[in-house]
C-alpha cells in the first residue's frame, strides 16, 4: 500500500502534540501515512481529540471552525499542508468573509445559521473553560 | 455640553454651548460633521483652514465597559479626503467628563518653529491655558510624557505629537497616554500628527479635576443596556477573561491570515511568511513567559476595558521593551518586510511610538523601500536605521515620512499597495475578497477597521442575496461600513462587535446604553441609518475635495499579479465595488 507524507504544523497549546510535551508555539511535523487517510485519521494518529482543535486549514483552504467540523472525512493526498489552531484563536467574520473553504466547509457555512456570518458556531458544545470562536 | 474652540492663530479659546443641531452626535460622527461643516474641502491639509477635531462617543466617560474612545478628525495630509481615526485612553473619559462634546483646534500661527500645549481645567466650564512647549519638541515620546507629567501631576491625561507631526509627514499620528502613562495609544492613520503640528501645537493636556461627569438622561436604561454589555464581554469566547484577546491580542491572526494564504510578505509579494511563527502572538506569550518566568495577560490600554487586549514585550532581561505589538503592527514591520525576529519587529514597534509614527504605514512604507533595493528584505537592522533616519529628519528619512505613496512614487516602484493614498492593513485583498471591497471603497483610504459587523439583522439590510456573490459581497461591505461608523461613534471600541454579532443582548444592550445616555429611542434600523448619515458626509467631503469614484480601486498589480499560494488575482468587478456607496 502507498504511502503519503503530509506538512502538519500545530499551533500555540496545540504544539504539544508535535512530540514534545513542553511546546506552545508551534510544531511542524511530517508524518507519513497509509493512502486514504482522513482528517480523522491524522487526528487519530497525533492522539489530538478532534474538539480540542478549532480553525483549521488545508493548503490555506479553511476546513473546520470551532463547533464546525466538515473535514472530518476529508481525504488528504500527498504534500498536503494542514494546519490545526487550538480553540483560543479567532479569525473573525469581517477579516473572513471571501477567503478560499475546501468544499465540505463552504457548503457547511452556506448551510449554518445567517450563512456564516458568526465567530461561534455551536457554543453549547464548546469545551468548558476553552474559548470558541 | 460644550464646545471648547482653540484659535491657534492668536493663541485664543472660546468655550460655548454645544449648538443643538448636533445633540445627538458623538465620536466619530461629530468629527466628520464638523470637518464637513467647517473644513473646505479644497483646503491644504496642514494650512490654516484644516480644522482638528476631538470628539468622545456617546458612553465615553460612563461606566459602560471598554468605552473610553476618543476620535480625532480633519482633512488628511496622507489621503486628501477625510479622516477620523481613534484611539483608547483616560483622555477620552477625560474630555467626556468635562462635558466637551467637541473640542476643535483652528488657525496657524503665523511664526514658524514654535510650538504650544493648551492645559484644559474645569471650573465651572472648561479653561483653557497655553504654555509654551518649544523646548519639547524635536525629542523622543517616552523622554517627553514624564515631563509634562512632572509639570501638571498626576491626574492629566495628555494628548501629543512626535517628531513626526512636527515635520508634516503623511505619516504622522495623535497620541494619547496609556493607563502607564506611556505614549502609546495612537490615532494613527492619515497623518492627523501632521495636521496638529501645523498648528503649532504640541500638546493638549486635560485635567478633569472638579469636572461635573457625563450626563445619564434615563439612568435605569443605561445599566441595563451596561449589564447586556458587560454579560456579553464576559462569556464570549473572543472577548473574555483570559480568551483569545486577553492572551493573545491581536496578534494570534499572524498564524491563521499566513496559513490562509492572506499575510501580505515581502511588500504584497506573497500571502505566506515562512517566519510567521517566529513573530506570532503565541510566540510573544511565550517569550515573555520565557524572559519573565510567568505567563503574561494583556492589559487595558484606558480606563473600563474588561476586555483588554493590549500587550506588552519584554526583553531578554525582563524589562519591558514595547507596548503594544498589535497584529498589525507585528505583521507591517515584521512580515511585510521579510523580518522574522521578534525583537527587531519590538524594536521597530517602539521607535514608530517614540516619533509619533503610524506603524501601518512605516511597515508598508519600509517594504517598498526594500522593493526598491534601499535595503534588503529582511534586514531588521537596516530597517531600525530606516526608522530612525525618519524620526530624525534626514533627507531620506523626509521621504519615507510622507508616506508609502510618496516613496513609491520617489523610488520608481510599482508595486505600492495604497488605496486614496493610504497604506493597505494586513490582510490581502487577493486572498480575503470581502474585506478588498471595504479597502477599495472606504471614505478613509485602505482601512481594516471600516467594515465591521454587528448583528445578524445586518443580513436583513442584503436581502437575500449570497454573501459570497460579488454583489453580496458588495451589499456586506455597504451595512458594515455603516455599522462601524455607528460603533465609532458609540464611544465604545471596535473590539466589542466580536461579541455582540454573536450575543444579541449584547447587541441590544449597546443600543440601551446610547438611549440612556441621550433619552433616545433608537432601534437597531436607525443605528444603521445613524452610520450611513456619517458615511455620506464623508463621502461627500470627499468628492468635493476631488477625490471621485474612480479613486475607489485597489492598485493595478493586485488585478494582474497571482498572489501566492492560492493564485488569485483581485476580480471585483468595478460594478460591485460602485455599488457599495451608489446604493448607499
Ligand atoms: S479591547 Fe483592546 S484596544 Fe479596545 S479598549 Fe480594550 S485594550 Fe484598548
Amino acid at each position: 500500500m502507498s504511502e503519503i507524507t503530509l506538512d502538519v504544523w500545530l499551533y500555540g497549546p496545540l504544539a504539544r502534540y508535535g512530540g514534545n510535551a513542553q511546546e506552545k508555539v508551534f510544531a511542524n511535523l511530517h508524518p507519513c501515512l497509509p493512502a486514504g487517510t482522513t482528517v480523522r485519521d491524522l487526528l487519530n494518529h497525533l492522539g489530538l481529540p478532534a474538539e480540542e482543535r478549532g480553525i483549521t486549514f488545508i493548503n490555506g483552504d479553511l476546513s473546520a471552525m470551532p463547533g464546525m467540523q466538515p473535514d472530518l472525512d476529508h481525504e488528504l493526498r500527498d504534500g498536503d499542508r494542514i494546519a490545526l489552531f487550538h480553540l483560543r484563536s479567532m479569525w473573525p467574520f469581517q477579516y473572513r468573509h471571501g477567503a478560499a473553504a475546501i468544499p465540505e466547509m463552504a457548503e457547511a457555512l452556506q448551510q449554518s445559521r445567517d450563512m456564516g456570518l458568526h465567530h461561534a458556531y455551536d457554543p453549547g458544545k464548546a469545551p468548558d473553560g476553552e474559548g470558541t470562536i | 455640553m460644550w464646545f471648547v474652540r482653540i484659535d491657534m492663530t492668536n493663541r485664543s479659546a472660546a468655550v460655548s454651548e454645544a449648538p443643538a443641531k448636533y445633540k445627538y452626535l458623538a465620536g466619530r460622527a461629530m468629527t466628520s460633521t464638523l470637518v464637513a461643516d467647517e473644513v473646505p474641502p479644497l483646503c491644504h491639509p496642514l494650512g490654516p483652514s484644516n480644522k482638528l477635531v476631538f470628539a468622545g462617543g456617546i458612553t465615553t466617560g460612563t461606566p459602560a465597559p471598554t468605552s473610553a474612545r476618543i476620535s480625532v478628525g480633519a482633512k488628511s495630509p496622507l489621503t486628501g479626503g477625510i479622516k477620523e481615526a481613534n484611539a483608547g485612553s483616560s483622555w477620552a473619559a477625560d474630555l467626556a467628563v468635562m462635558q466637551i462634546q467637541a473640542l476643535v483646534v483652528e488657525g496657524q500661527p503665523a511664526e514658524k518653529g514654535k510650538y504650544w500645549g493648551a492645559y484644559i481645567t474645569y471650573d465651572g466650564k472648561p479653561k483653557v491655558e497655553f504654555f509654551d512647549a518649544t523646548e519639547y519638541t524635536g525629542k523622543v515620546l517616552p523622554e517627553v510624557f514624564p515631563k509634562i507629567y512632572e509639570k501638571f501631576g498626576d491626574k492629566i491625561s495628555i494628548c501629543s505629537i512626535g517628531t513626526a507631526g512636527e515635520f508634516g509627514y503623511g505619516n504622522s499620528g495623535v497620541v494619547f497616554n496609556d493607563l502607564a502613562k506611556r505614549p502609546t495609544r495612537y490615532s494613527g492613520r492619515g497623518g492627523l500628527g501632521a495636521v496638529m503640528g501645523s498648528k503649532g501645537l504640541k500638546f493638549l493636556v486635560l485635567n478633569r479635576e472638579n469636572a461635573p461627569g457625563v450626563h445619564i438622561e434615563d439612568k435605569a436604561l443605561f445599566d441595563e443596556g451596561r449589564k447586556k454589555m458587560i454579560d456579553a464581554l464576559r462569556t464570549h469566547a473572543i472577548t473574555k477573561p483570559k480568551g483569545a484577546l486577553n492572551s493573545y491580542g491581536t496578534a494570534v491572526l499572524i498564524n491563521i491570515m499566513n496559513e490562509a494564504g492572506g499575510l501580505p510578505t515581502r511588500n504584497f509579494s506573497s500571502g505566506r511568511f515562512e517566519g510567521a511563527p517566529k513573530i506570532a502572538g503565541e510566540a510573544i506569550f511565550e517569550t515573555n513567559k520565557e524572559r519573565l518566568g510567568k505567563e503574561l495577560y494583556n492589559h487595558a490600554c484606558s480606563p473600563g476595558c474588561i476586555i483588554q487586549c493590549s500587550n506588552t514585550y519584554h526583553k531578554v532581561d525582563g524589562s519591558e521593551h514595547t507596548s503594544c505589538i498589535e497584529y498589525e503592527s507585528d505583521w507591517s514591520l515584521g512580515a511585510n518586510c521579510g523580518i522574522d525576529n521578534l525583537d527587531h519587529v519590538a524594536e521597530l514597534n517602539a521607535l514608530c511610538n517614540a516619533y509619533g509614527l503610524d506603524t501601518i504605514e512605516t511597515g508598508v512604507t519600509i517594504g517598498v523601500a526594500m522593493e526598491a533595493g534601499v535595503i534588503p528584505f529582511g534586514d531588521g537592522e537596516a530597517a531600525i536605521k530606516l526608522v530612525h533616519e525618519i524620526g530624525k529628519g534626514t533627507p531620506q528619512g523626509r521621504i519615507l515620512g510622507a508616506g508609502t505613496e510618496t516613496a513609491g512614487k520617489v523610488y520608481g516602484v510599482k508595486r505600492v499597495p495604497t488605496v486614496k493614498g493610504q497604506a493597505m492593513p494586513a490582510y490581502e485583498p487577493r486572498a480575503v475578497k470581502g474585506i478588498g471591497i471595504t479597502y477599495a471603497t472606504s471614505t478613509m483610504g485602505a482601512d481594516h477597521t471600516a467594515g465591521y459587523t454587528i448583528a445578524p439583522e445586518i443580513l436583513g439590510v442584503m436581502g437575500k442575496q449570497d454573501p459570497l456573490s460579488n454583489e453580496g459581497k458588495a451589499a456586506l461591505s455597504r451595512a458594515f461600513q455603516a455599522t462601524t461608523a455607528f460603533i465609532d461613534s458609540c464611544g465604545h471600541c471596535l473590539f466589542i462587535a466580536f461579541a455582540i454579532l454573536d450575543i444579541a443582548s449584547g447587541y441590544q444592550g449597546m443600543i440601551d446604553e446610547c438611549n440612556g445616555v441621550l433619552g433616545t429611542k433608537w432601534t437597531a434600523d436607525d443605528i444603521l441609518k445613524y452610520g450611513a448619515e456619517v458615511l455620506k458626509k464623508e463621502r461627500a467631503f470627499n468628492e468635493a475635495a476631488g477625490i471621485p469614484k474612480e479613486a475607489d480601486r485597489m492598485p493595478e498589480f493586485m488585478l494582474k499579479e497571482p498572489l501566492p499560494p492560492h493564485n488569485q488575482v483581485f476580480d471585483i468587478p468595478e460594478s460591485a465595488l460602485d455599488s457599495v456607496y451608489g446604493e448607499l
